[in-house]
């Protein structure tokens, strides 16, 4: 029997709209379908965009997509409880060699769609997936309020908490390994000021991470700021089984505190509060990588794993784009020999090995112990603090080496050199 | 600012005639550590004369709960058609 | 013969969305997304109880820019049959009476019809003046504010919500109804009918398909003088967490401040 559609896409985040543009401009009759009214009002990012990838489907996606700023300005900060240290880096080499841009997602994923609506894909919002339908043990389409609609082959793209995924059995149920807990909040603030504070101009853009060291009972998180053209992103990253083993400390504590740090107060006030939202971060790394195929199925984006986290970037976006691109230009070659089976499929395996998106999960294989290591999260700070606070104090005291200052300050902080140096060394070697 | 503050600011679709979410609460009486209660990230679940009370309407859908209890008592699946949280930003 | 309903549906800017610019003072809307007109989801909610029992044709109808299509098709998704978006320049910056005089005449063009369900204001707007416009240019009897509807023999038994009354009343076709926000809880779309909806596409009418004259329509049609907009004044709002105990000390301040007093004046 014939299949109504070529392809149907579950998720309208980068990876579903990517995969249904690709098919669409290649004359595949594709069905995308987001649960949420307008598509893509329902996901959210911190988000810097490495859009390149969006190039081999949309020459001109700078335009297309409602970019926010381009970064040219990098901050990763040590927040200590009185102290902030950071590196700063504003290059003017971004300008020419983009690195990234600051995106707002609910617009950034109706463009998308838009676009693959013009491409000719059938784009339809407002309406979630129930479940994969079988026949003889292949998908054959999907399931929703009891109806079947019938497809060659079906795209999951349904992000981080991929139910459809998980309760048809094609991955195995997220756990506290697998992903951290992101919560955000967009603050209002004029574009002149915004422009001043983070020292730019035109639409250049600041993107910082920090590291929060000053958390009660251990807890450890991570921090980003990033600068939208008249908003500014705000958001923390805590690893759940963290927030289990430490402390009494609420996941809406962790950005209150975040906010609340004299370093970003600074930098958000005057502000008004014009959203607070949550989402979760994939982060297990390769060992939470489910089976990416089958008959008549591929996995893409968030569902499938693919995202690359060091404790301080999220990448997600650029990951979901090239591997919804592989599935489509996969099931564009398995169309031509009209072939969906696991076999036929595989091939998007390949791809995905070829790419940096399954190259990057191997290079960096264990990053995921390392981000929540408290060396990042403690000790490093602790040490650049009291180091920094004596290179900067003058306290009438004879002047010390710089050396000796470190040293120092390494064994006030009760750490042992040894095992200090050898920890530091591991976790740059996953770095 | 406190978290209901913030959960003002959002625009809900509520589906009155459907709870995406719920908890077994024979499960809840006896939990030791009510961990849903510090993971869920929008103060969904709160303690009342020590039981756990549940609050759909303000989810937003991130999914923690469903992991972060341990013990097999929260039921998750997507809203229906559109309904819940509604970003302006994301 | 099956029962013919038209469901008059206007797409609005959603209203959580739409604030008062703290600078200017004027209302926001353009960061606010298009949805479906709440009470009008009701009307149409009502249209398809009424299908599902006796069975009907549903047409959707609404008056509003290319992008309303979202809303028609949402609309096929939960049910009706057939959607018309009259979409024109020339109907721009229409009040209520050249909108409702417009409505009636595509209303009149669809021909045959038993039942006309509205909502009661919209949460733009909100004049109430379009459903029983429409009745009025139509010549044809109407209800207004109706909780719910079913249809009996050859007449459709309405309850209406009042001030100090719930009332049921008979009236037989044609007949306009408009409905109460709330009324009941709409249901859903689903996959297969909105893809169907889709295929089969929407109608889209313009002034000519209508027959209507240039000046009876859009800015030129319509006889409102806007003389002025005013924003009231807003009160500051304050709130702070005080303990039981403090509820006293709480209530004096109020009575101090004037904000409440008693009954006998003391
Ligand atoms: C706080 C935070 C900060 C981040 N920062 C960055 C960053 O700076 N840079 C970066 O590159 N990445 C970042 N990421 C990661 C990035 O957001 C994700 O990797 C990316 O969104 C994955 O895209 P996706 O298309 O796979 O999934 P999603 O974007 O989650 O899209 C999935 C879509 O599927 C829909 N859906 C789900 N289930 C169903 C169903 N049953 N039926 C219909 N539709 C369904 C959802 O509504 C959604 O639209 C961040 C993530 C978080 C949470
Ligand atoms: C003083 C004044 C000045 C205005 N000036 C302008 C202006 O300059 N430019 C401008 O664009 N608008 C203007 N408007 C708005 C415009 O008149 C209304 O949007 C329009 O006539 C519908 O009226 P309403 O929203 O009050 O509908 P209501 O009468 O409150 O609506 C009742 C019901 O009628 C139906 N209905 C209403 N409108 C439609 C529609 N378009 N399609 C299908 N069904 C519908 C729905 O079922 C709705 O629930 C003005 C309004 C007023 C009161
Ligand atoms: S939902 Fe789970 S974690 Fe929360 S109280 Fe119930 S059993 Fe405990
Ligand atoms: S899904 Fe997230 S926001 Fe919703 S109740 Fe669970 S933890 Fe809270």
């Amino acid at each position: 029997m014939m299949s109504e559609f070529d392809v149907i896409v579950v998720g309208g985040g980068p990876a579903g709209t990517s995969a249904a543009i690709r098919l669409a401009q290649n004359k595949v009759n594709v069905l995308l379908v987001d649960r949420a009214d307008p598509p893509g009002s329902k996901n959210v990012s911190g988000g810097v965009l490495w859009g390149n990838d969006l190039g081999k489907i949309i020459p001109d996606w700078e335009k297309i997509i409602p970019v926010e700023r381009l970064i040219t300005r990098k901050g990763t900060t040590f927040l200590t409880k009185d102290s902030a240290i950071s590196l700063d880096f504003s290059s003017r080499k971004f300008l020419t060699n983009r690195t990234g841009y600051s995106v707002l997602r609910v617009k950034m994923d109706l463009a998308l769609a838009k676009k693959a609506k013009e491409e000719g894909a059938m784009v339809i919002g407002g309406v979630t997936v129930d479940s994969v339908a079988r026949k003889d043990g292949k998908i054959i389409g999907i399931e929703q309020d009891g109806d079947t609609i019938t497809s060659d082959t079906v795209i999951l793209a349904e992000g981080a908490n991929p139910r459809v995924a998980i309760d048809s059995g094609l991955r195995k149920p997220i756990g506290d390994r697998d992903v951290a807990i992101g919560v955000k909040q967009i603050y209002k603030i004029p574009e002149d000021k915004i422009n001043e504070r983070f020292n730019l101009s035109g639409n250049e853009g600041f993107a910082g991470e920090y590291v929060l060291g000053y958390l009660p009972d251990g807890v450890e998180a991570g921090g980003f700021l990033y600068t939208n053209k008249n908003t500014l992103s705000v958001g923390v990253v805590v690893s759940p089984s963290h927030l289990r083993n430490y402390g009494q400390m609420h996941s809406y504590d962790i950005m209150e505190e975040f906010v609340q740090h004299p370093s970003i107060a600074r930098l958000v006030e005057g502000g008004r509060l014009e959203e607070y939202s949550a989402h979760l971060v994939v982060e297990g790394g390769l060992s939470s990588v489910p089976k990416l195929y089958g008959d008549g199925y591929m996995i893409a984006g968030d569902a499938a794993g693919f995202s690359f986290s060091n404790g301080l970037v999220i990448q997600g976006m650029n990951y979901a784009i090239a591997s919804g691109i592989a599935a489509a230009d996969t099931f564009i070659e398995a169309k031509e020999k009209g072939n969906y089976t696991a076999k036929a499929l595989s091939d998007y395996q390949k791809k995905l090995e070829e790419s940096y998106v399954l190259k990057d999960l191997r290079t960096f294989k264990g990053i995921e112990n390392s981000t929540w290591s408290s060396m990042a999260h403690r000790t490093i700070p602790d040490i650049l603090e009291r180091f920094l606070f004596r290179l900067n104090l003058e306290d009438g005291l004879p002047k010390k080496h710089i050396l000796e200052l470190l040293l120092r300050s390494v064994s006030e902080s009760g750490h042992n050199k040894t095992s200090l140096a050898l920890e530091a060394y591991r976790m740059m070697r996953r770095m | 600012m406190e978290i209901e503050e913030k959960l003002g600011v959002l625009n809900y679709k509520t589906d009155k005639s459907y709870a995406h979410i719920t908890i077994d609460p024979v499960i809840c009486e006896t939990c030791p550590d009510r961990f849903c209660t510090f993971a869920c990230p929008a103060h969904c679940y709160t303690v009342i004369d020590n039981k756990i009370n549940f609050k759909y309407e303000d989810c937003v859908e991130c999914g923690t709960c469903f992991f972060a209890c341990s013990h097999g008592s929260v039921k998750w699946t997507n809203p229906k058609g559109g309904h819940g949280i509604k970003y302006k930003y994301g | 013969m099956t029962l013919k309903i038209i469901v008059m549906m206007k797409q609005v800017p959603d209203a959580e969305e739409i604030f008062i610019d703290p600078v200017t003072y004027t209302l926001n809307r353009t960061a606010a997304r298009g949805v479906i007109n709440i009470p009008d989801e009701n009307a149409l909610e009502i249209a398809l109880q009424i299908k599902d029992k006796v069975g009907a044709e549903v047409t959707v109808i609404s008056m509003g820019p290319p992008q309303a299509e979202e809303a028609i098709i949402e609309c096929m998704g939960r049910g009706a049959d057939r959607g018309i978006l009259i979409t024109d320049r020339a109907f721009a910056a229409a009040d209520t009476y050249a909108t409702s005089l417009t409505l009636a005449a595509t209303i009149d063009k669809i021909g045959k019809y038993d039942i006309i369900l509205a909502g009661e204001s919209t949460t733009d707007s909100g004049t109430g003046h379009v459903g029983p416009g429409v009745a009025e240019f139509l010549d044809i009897d109407q209800v207004t504010y109706a909780e719910s509807a079913e249809v009996v023999d050859d007449k459709i038994r309405v309850k209406r919500i009042l001030e100090d009354a719930d009332e049921v009343v008979e009236v037989p076709f044609p007949v306009l109804v408009t409905v109460l926000t709330g009324a009941n809880i709409p249901r859903r779309a689903t996959l297969r009918r909105k893809i169907d909806a889709i295929k089969k596409g929407i109608e889209r009418w313009d002034h000519e398909t209508l027959g209507l004259p240039p000046d009876w329509i859009g800015i030129r049609g319509s006889p409102t003088i806007v003389g002025a907009v005013k924003v009231p004044e807003e009160k500051k709002r304050a709130s702070k967490k005080i303990s039981l105990e403090q509820i006293p000390e709480m209530i004096d301040e109020l009575f101090e401040k004037g904000i409440i007093k008693r009954e006998d004046g003391a």
